[in-house]
């Protein structure tokens, strides 16, 4: 599959009303950021929070903090992108947290496979196998399926978002697929 | 999320990382990742999309850059708590540096507006003439001065003469006390102390010789010294008793000085003038006794020794009469004792208005910095402690948060 085929797409023309504005330059950042990753971010919290209603709230507070704190950007300090997750996930985190002060009952969305038309049965299978294998992935976890898979983070990016080394971000994700992998093949 | 070791990667770990990416990427991958391989793609294909209705809004959200946003009330609250914070945190610290500003700046202005007052009753004005510096002068009657001052007191206290001694103060120097003096003898003096600009000593000796020349006085002896920030003068002066009001007018509002203290005297030494006088009589009618006596001897033996009493007589007549006109030139002439201080307080107000001059205003603006910087180093050292205290809250905070945070996703 080609990873370029999730990014995000057909945002540009919504912002072009806002050209304009007044325009300074950490808003032009701003609007570069937001359209390379705004289907990345919710993709992200979506698979975080198993929950498209929270994901959808927390992708807009992220945005929207963002936008407040886009002045106080330091790039010395790592990307945008990076920057852009790390500001997600505070914001999924805390809807975590909430979720708990709360104790609402947070149902996880049933498993639909949708098979295709060209798809197989064992490709279905395996599909659904993968889906069974990652819901039951601890948070922590199924977070770095986010931001690998979801995210299309490099090692790099997901390792400034995590705050460790690139190595350890390295050894994460291999330690995740491996765990992956093992539950994949003790379903088949 | 715990920190891991920050050992080199293990090769297989490596080769499965490359193995993932490159599948990722839409390339081919050795047989024995395929397992891999086949779930990074799966999982990929899983990837949540995100609602068209929900990416429109967002868009919008995005075009109005936020300015109406929709968003569940949580967040809006969440930040105005922690603005709230910080707005509480400045406040209390700004708040607790300017009442401590202000109560120390209160409590050291006193000093100032009191040594305002004082120099309100200054005087200045123009004056001609320079006087030379570390000058020397010893009057012609010198050999005349009085003793010294405390040595009179002690003289009058013995003689029972009237002794009273008066602090004038600046407000009120430009009219000198006069004690009663009809039919008594009494002697009059005073002490003027002066201040003035380090560079101003000279023109306000020149402005006492000036003083005392048209008074007829005499300069007993004078000092001047000048240069540097610690110029000084004195004088002791001769001035006649009758114009001594006058002049010690003329020397509290001399132009280039300010009168710091003033001190008024009077002694009665009516009944020591009388004794002295009494002796002085009694010393001429001793003599013309004797010299009657003397023209009426005969022998040699009479005449000797009376003449040896005239002798005496009139050695006594002599020192009577002196110590009778060294009491009439104390009470002719009163002793001024005036001493001029360099100081570097404020310039004396001109008489010729509180018009606007360069030394004033940057004289001002030096003392208004002056103020500035006193009130903005109490302000920061009120500031620091309460800085450090909100930075070391803020930290805890930091960190409490964030360990929350982790634990909210291991719970999850």
């Amino acid at each position: 599959m080609d990873h370029a085929l999730v990014r995000s797409e057909g945002v540009s023309e919504i912002l072009t009303a806002s050209e304009s504005r007044g325009r300074d330059a950490s808003w032009e950042r701003f609007e570069s950021l937001y359209r390379s990753s705004r289907d990345d971010v919710y993709a992200y919290v979506s698979t975080l929070l198993r929950d498209p209603a929270a994901a959808e709230d927390v992708t807009a507070l992220a945005f929207e903090r963002a936008y407040r704190r886009r002045r106080t950007f330091d790039r010395r300090r790592g990307e945008e992108r990076a920057w852009l997750f790390g500001i997600a996930r505070n914001a999924a985190l805390d809807e975590l947290r909430r979720r708990r002060r709360v104790a609402t009952l947070v149902t996880d969305p049933e498993d639909v496979v949708e098979v295709s038309e060209g798809d197989g049965a064992e490709v279905a299978l395996r599909r659904t196998a993968v889906q069974n294998a990652l819901a039951k992935l601890p948070a922590r976890e199924r977070e770095i399926v986010a931001l690998k898979f979801h995210a299309g983070m490099s090692n790099a990016e997901l390792a400034r978002v995590l705050g460790v080394s690139e190595s350890n971000a390295g050894t994460l994700v291999y330690r995740t697929m491996e765990k992956l992998r093992k539950a994949c093949n003790a379903t088949a | 999320m715990p920190q891991l070791d920050h050992d080199p990667i293990d090769p297989e770990v490596a080769a499965t990382l490359d193995a993932i990416d490159a599948t990722l990427a839409g390339e081919p991958v050795d047989a024995r990742f395929a397992d891999i391989a086949e779930i990074a793609l799966l999982l990929a294909a899983d990837r949540p999309e995100i609602p068209p209705a929900f990416a429109h809004s967002l868009d919008q959200n995005v075009e109005r850059r936020f300015a109406t946003l929709g968003t569940p009330e949580k967040r809006p609250k969440r930040r105005r708590s922690w603005s709230g914070f910080w707005g509480v945190a400045g406040a209390l610290g700004a708040g607790v540096a300017a009442i401590v500003a202000i109560a120390l700046v209160a409590g050291g202005g006193g000093g100032a507006s009191s040594e305002s007052s004082s120099s309100a009753a200054s005087s200045a004005a123009s004056s001609s003439g320079a006087g030379s510096a570390g000058s020397s002068a010893s009057g012609s009657h010198a050999a005349a001065a009085p003793a010294p001052r405390t040595e009179k007191h002690t003289a009058a206290s013995t003689n029972g003469g009237v002794f009273a001694p008066t602090q004038t103060s600046a407000a009120n120097g430009g009219q000198p006390l006069q004690p009663p003096t009809t039919g008594r003898k009494v002697v009059q003096g005073a002490q003027l102390n002066l201040g003035a600009a380090p560079s101003r000593i000279d023109d306000v000796a020149q402005e006492i010789y000036d003083v005392i020349g048209q008074a007829n006085g005499i300069v007993e002896n004078s000092s001047v010294t000048q240069g540097g920030p610690a110029g000084y003068a004195n004088f002791q002066l001769s001035v006649p008793s009758g114009s001594l009001g006058q002049t010690m007018t003329q020397l509290s509002s001399l132009g280039y000085a300010q009168v710091i203290s003033r001190t008024d005297s009077s002694q009665d030494i009516t009944d020591q003038y009388g004794a002295a006088t009494r002796a002085l009589a009694d010393a001429r009618a001793l003599r013309t006794s004797l010299l009657k006596h003397l023209a009426a001897a005969t022998t040699t033996e009479q005449i000797d020794s009376l003449k040896a009493q005239i002798n005496d007589a009139e050695a006594s007549i002599s020192s009577d009469q002196a110590t009778v006109n060294r009491l009439n030139h104390q009470v002719n002439y009163s002793e001024v004792y005036v001493t001029v201080q360099a100081r570097t307080a404020p310039a004396p107000i001109s008489h010729g208005g509180g018009g606007f001059t360069v030394g004033k205003a940057a004289h001002d603006a030096g003392r208004v910095l002056t103020v500035a910087a006193g009130v903005a180093l109490i302000a920061l050292a009120a500031i620091t402690p309460v800085a450090l205290v909100v930075a070391l809250l803020w930290w805890v905070g930091s960190a409490l948060k964030r360990r929350r945070r982790e634990q909210a996703l291991d719970s999850a």
